[in-house]
């Protein structure tokens, strides 16, 4: 399989927060028991008064190098090797939190037993040649998942990844 | 063929290892240890004496099998070197053998500092860094019928261990010759804080309390003697003081040292062909230019990979880092950003509801240090906000983190002073 890169484009999301639901349900998530929603819905007003709004889905942008990776103290948080999303197993996971400390986006969640939770970019999903659940279920295109070719070849247009990736460029 | 040598093997030492192996696939790399663990990070000895972390989940990177398959790699675990040669490069072990090196990487780490006093009952007295320390503290657990612990040094080991203790059943005195809680991350204010909830939680808190001595006690195992005079008796005394490099092997092989072993960016010290990296030495503290040892498990990964990568003949950089801490112990965060030395106006914030307070220094209206309570999900974004501010002055938060911390319970407003402007602009 080859390198993902699971996009956003803000311009198509009105914020509906069907990705966030899908999530929920593909990872057996259930906030009243503590657990955080691993994508953060929200819409921000133009602060010059414009009538403009700018919509967002944000959960983890899978870095590379991703800095949770070596924050880790139990080695919790790996690289997939086939796909290069930002995986995990939480199995020995302390609650430590050093890993929310290190993420510029706010992505590690941790659940009711303190063991953390991200999105892994449905990386199980991709081998069995199926879409994120996000993906699945955006009704405007928003979010996507390609490969590392089809992003170079869209010149960045349309996507939140130049933008992550300077924000991460500097994060230790 | 190049021959490197990795004295010392924790975070940095491993991270070392895997960069000069990527980089050189047939060079001979030597690497010596004190003890016979594989690599693990000194924080996570609590968790294991308390049984929160199975052993094998101690290190990260495998066993030393593991990794000696993987890498390529001689390990000589129980191996003490006496003795470096800055001009030749050579080690000299216990033994008395001699071996040379085209490069060195010193990762040596730090050691637990024990104070200069009468302590006439090691028995009941333990520290906290080492595997060793761990199963020492294990063991008292499981043995022995602990009433009260005296832990001296409020700091991030001292909080681990009183929570351990506490989760035992026993009373803690958490005791410090500083004035509060985290004397070297936290602010007053939000020591305060930190302090009103352990002591609600049942923890007893002794600051300004210098420790003059650990006497034989009568009534229980230990009689702990401070400098204004009070004795508290205790079963059981955990020194955590604090840290110092383990320097010796730079120091007398006349290698640049401060409190740590002075590196550049490509973690090169005073001598050529010699590198460190971890917690032995100093690199630049971005926030005030100069070299200091910022002892963290990221940091000394960061620090690792670079000298690898430069051994091996690559061109690698690590510019540094600024102080921060997160700690996480009796159902609290404590994070903290910046040197807690530098004053300037302070501001707040706080959300009753989600149990979020943040401090803030601002020095000519340009964000110094935060320290922050109960949320740890803000915290990576702050630290990428303040690392910006320090490295590259001005700075906003880009929308799609300030959705996040807005969702996370700050407020626009506070956003706006933590990026340098005021009220209501």
């Amino acid at each position: 399989m080859k390198k993902m890169i699971l996009d956003f484009d803000s311009s198509k999301c009105c914020a509906c927060g069907a990705c966030a639901i899908a999530c929920m349900d593909q990872n057996d998530y259930d906030p009243k028991t503590g657990s955080a929603p691993f994508r953060t819905i929200f819409e921000t007003e133009h602060a010059d008064g414009r009538p403009v709004f700018t919509h967002y889905s944000v959960a983890c942008m899978h870095c590379s190098p991703a800095p949770c990776i070596n924050a880790c103290p139990v080695g919790c948080l790996r690289k997939d090797p086939e796909t290069d999303l930002t995986v995990y197993d939480n199995t020995n996971c302390i609650g430590c939190h050093s890993c929310a400390m290190a993420c510029p986006f706010g992505a590690p969640s941790f659940n009711s037993a303190g063991k953390m939770e991200k999105c892994n970019g449905c990386y199980l999903r991709l081998q069995y040649g199926l879409t994120p659940a996000c993906v699945r279920v955006c009704p405007t295109g928003a979010l996507r998942m390609v490969t590392e070719e089809e992003y170079e070849a869209a010149h960045g247009s349309g996507s939140i990844i130049p933008e992550a990736r300077a924000i991460a460029k500097d994060q230790i | 063929m190049a021959t490197y040598a990795i004295i010392g093997f924790g975070g940095a030492g491993f991270h070392a290892l895997s960069a000069i192996r990527d980089a050189d696939q047939t060079g001979t790399i030597h690497v010596y240890s004190e003890h016979a663990d594989a690599p693990y990070n000194p924080m996570l000895t609590t968790y294991y004496a308390s049984n929160r972390l199975c052993y094998e989940g101690m290190f990260p990177f495998g066993d030393l099998d593991t990794i000696r398959t993987a890498y390529r790699a001689e390990i000589f675990s129980n191996s003490r070197i006496t003795a470096l040669d800055a001009d030749t490069r050579t080690l000299t072990l216990e033994d008395g053998t001699k071996r040379s090196y085209d490069k060195i990487l010193l990762a040596t780490g730090a050691r637990s500092f024990t104070p200069p006093i009468p302590i006439e009952c090691p028995e009941a007295t333990v520290s906290m860094r080492t595997l060793d320390d761990a199963r020492a503290l294990k063991q008292i657990l499981e043995e022995r019928d602990l009433k009260q612990a005296v832990v001296i040094g409020a700091s991030m080991a001292g909080i681990k261990v009183a929570e351990v203790l506490h989760n035992n059943g026993v009373h803690v005195v958490l005791a410090d010759m500083a004035p509060h809680i985290f004397p070297l991350a936290a602010y007053p204010e939000t020591a305060k804080r930190i302090e009103r909830q352990l002591a609600a939680d049942g923890v007893e808190l002794r600051f300004r309390s210098g420790l003059s001595a650990v006497r034989a006690g009568s009534e229980m195992a230990a009689a702990v003697e401070f400098s204004d005079g009070t004795v508290l008796p205790a079963d059981l005394v955990a020194l955590c003081i604090g840290t110092r490099a383990a320097t010796e092997l730079a120091v007398n092989a006349g290698i640049q040292v401060n409190r740590g072993i002075v590196i550049n960016e490509k973690m090169e010290t005073s001598a050529p062909g010699i590198y460190a990296a971890g917690d032995c030495c100093e690199g630049c503290n971005l926030q005030s230019g100069q070299t200091m040892i910022i002892g963290l498990w990221a940091n000394a990964a960061y620090q690792g990979h670079t000298a690898g990568a430069n051994m091996a003949g690559s061109s690698s950089a690590f510019r540094g880092n600024i102080l921060h801490n997160i700690t996480h112990f009796f159902h609290m965060d404590f994070i903290g950003f910046g040197d807690n030395r530098i004053t300037g106006e302070t501001v707040t914030f706080e959300n009753k509801e989600k149990g979020l307070y943040v401090q803030a220094v601002l020095q000519d209206h340009r964000l110094a240090g935060i320290n922050i309570l109960g949320n740890y999900r803000i915290s990576g974004i702050l630290k990428n906000h303040i690392l910006a501010v320090i490295e590259h002055g001005g700075h906003t938060i880009s929308e799609m983190q300030r959705g996040v911390l807005l969702r996370e319970g700050l407020s626009e407003a506070f956003l706006r002073l933590l990026e340098g402007g005021t009220y209501g602009n």
